[in-house]
């Protein structure tokens, strides 16, 4: 019964999506300024051999969701939705769900819940699997991570101004800071009644197409096992989006002072991955590398209970054997928490992108 | 830290020479051949600058300066003008192209992705009744009930006309 839920969830937009189409005729649906419902959907299979103490083999990675459908001219709804494989079941989550009006393109509000732009690899690619290089996020923001907030349950005002030689962006946001779980948004309402407040901004110059270099802020109470501290975060990213190179590297700063005083901590966190697709004509190839590293304080009252010392490399190569799919094969290289022993590993990676686009 | 910093400094540097367009040069060929960048006539801007058509069909300004929406006309493969919007505009390959707008839709820096075409008086019919549109044609299929964009200050079949 849950799976048939989670089925019809995954597919009523596709399946709504045809009706304004064909109940209108072509013109009807097209002479409009709303704009129209788009979907788009992301999958990912997996095969993995790993000295990790994990389960190794074929890995059903996520099947995401996407939704975009104008209410209005300028009122606009996004929705993303994943279905991921557990052992026993699959889990569905709403990744994203923001309703959002804009004003112009230096003014819009939304309100919903969103992937935290405090990282600039979690705006990027959300849970488009296709859309990354790698097979799998930096582990500074992997789905789940504990060292920066994934998601942000609030209202967000946001803008840019294209025309600007420097191309410049914003995002200002309040919300509910991290939930209970502290890898999770705070769904259901604020657990310490202290609104987290989020600000960013961002370059796109307009002479150097695809270069976005960015910072980020993000103030908020966190709470884990009656262990209240402020947390600040400070980010910036840089990112060089054309293929050759393509050079994404994100740092973060994440600084914890317990309540009612206590030693104040840092945790570094930082990736940095470069990529080349080779020339023609054998461009369907793209090598790729990166490396990483978080850093936790041993008395961060948050984070040191969980392990999240991590030390990582990878290289690996993509292959687009098709327009919307790809083939990732990466070896990777890895120390967790304090093991001694570097952990290696090898993954196998398909990953395509679907829908009405 | 410091080795992040020289190995982001190293790759960028790379990186921006690569990445550093210009101009587009206008091809040496007669006027026939140019695109008409049109929108509807309600349209309260009558010349662009190449950056701002480049950021109109990029997705980046979504506004008019009057404010109102923006709605992008892209023709359909395979016609010659969209092969000279994508070379010339957006200096994207088909595949590139795409994954550039399904990436854009799925970060929700725009509300859709643009308008599909498949013909010219489609093209035509849109632009002339829809309130915001803008889009492109073969400059010897322009009609009436359209108003024909400046690039830069000139008008297709002009010397220095960017989408020759």
């Amino acid at each position: 019964m849950r799976r048939l839920r989670a089925t019809i969830m995954l597919c009523a937009p596709l399946l709504l999506s045809d009706i304004p189409a064909a109940a209108q005729g072509l013109a009807g649906h097209e002479a409009t300024a709303v704009p129209p419902t788009t979907i788009l959907g992301f999958a990912d299979i997996n095969y993995v051999e790993t000295e990790r103490r994990v389960d190794e083999g074929f890995v059903l990675g996520q099947l995401a969701g996407h939704v975009s459908t104008g209410l209005s001219e300028r009122l606009t709804f996004f929705g993303e939705v994943s279905a991921t494989a557990r052992p026993d079941e699959y889990r569905i989550e709403v990744e994203r769900l923001i309703l959002r009006y804009d004003f112009s393109d230096q003014l819009k509000l939304s309100g919903g819940r969103y992937h935290n732009p405090v990282s600039y690899w979690n705006t990027a690619f959300h849970h488009g699997l296709w859309l990354q290089t790698s097979v799998s996020r930096p582990e500074m923001i992997k789905f789940g991570s504990r060292v920066l907030p994934v998601h942000f349950v609030g209202l967000q005002v946001e803008g840019g101004f294209p025309l600007s030689s420097l191309g410049l962006g914003y995002a200002g946001a309040v919300g509910n800071g991290r939930g209970d779980d502290i890898s999770r948004g705070g769904d259901s309402g604020d657990i310490n009644q202290n609104r987290a407040l989020l600000a960013t901004v961002y370059s796109r110059p307009a002479h150097l197409f695809g270069l976005q270099v960015g910072a980020g802020a993000y103030l908020d109470k966190a709470s884990a096992d009656a262990v209240d501290v402020d947390e600040q975060i400070f980010s910036a990213h840089v990112a060089l989006t054309r293929e050759r190179p393509e050079i994404l590297g994100e740092y973060a700063r994440i600084r914890h002072e317990p309540d009612g005083g206590g030693i104040t901590t840092d945790t570094d966190a930082w990736y940095l991955q470069a990529a080349y697709r080779l020339p023609l004509p054998v461009d369907a190839f793209k090598p790729y590398a990166r490396v990483e590293r978080i850093a936790v304080d041993d008395g961060d009252p948050l984070f040191a209970p969980f392990g999240l010392d991590y030390r990582g490399f990878l290289v690996g190569i993509r292959y687009d054997f098709a327009s919307l799919a790809a083939l990732k094969l990466e070896y990777r290289d890895e120390r967790f928490a304090d093991d001694e022993e570097r952990e290696k590993s090898l993954w196998a990676q398909a990953s395509f992108a679907f829908g009405e686009h | 830290m410091r080795a992040l910093l020289r190995c982001t400094v190293v790759l960028g540097c790379l990186g921006l020479s690569s990445a550093v367009l210009g101009p587009p040069e206008a091809a040496a060929q007669g006027p026939a051949s140019a695109i008409a960048i049109v929108a509807n006539p309600r349209t309260t801007t009558s010349d662009l600058s190449f950056l701002e058509l480049r950021k109109i069909f990029l997705g980046e300004k979504q506004f008019w300066d009057d404010n109102s929406r923006i709605v992008l006309l892209v023709r359909a493969p395979v016609a010659r003008e969209r092969d000279v919007v994508l070379t010339k505009i957006y200096r994207m390959g088909e595949a590139e192209f795409q994954q550039y707008w399904i990436a854009k839709v799925f970060r929700a820096e725009v509300s859709s992705k643009p308008k599909i075409v498949y013909s010219s008086d489609m093209t035509s019919e849109l632009v002339t009744v829809l309130p915001g549109a803008i889009g492109f044609l073969p400059a010897d299929e322009v009609g009436s009930g359209m108003k024909v964009m400046r690039i830069n200050g000139k008008l297709p079949g002009e010397a220095g006309y960017p989408l020759q």
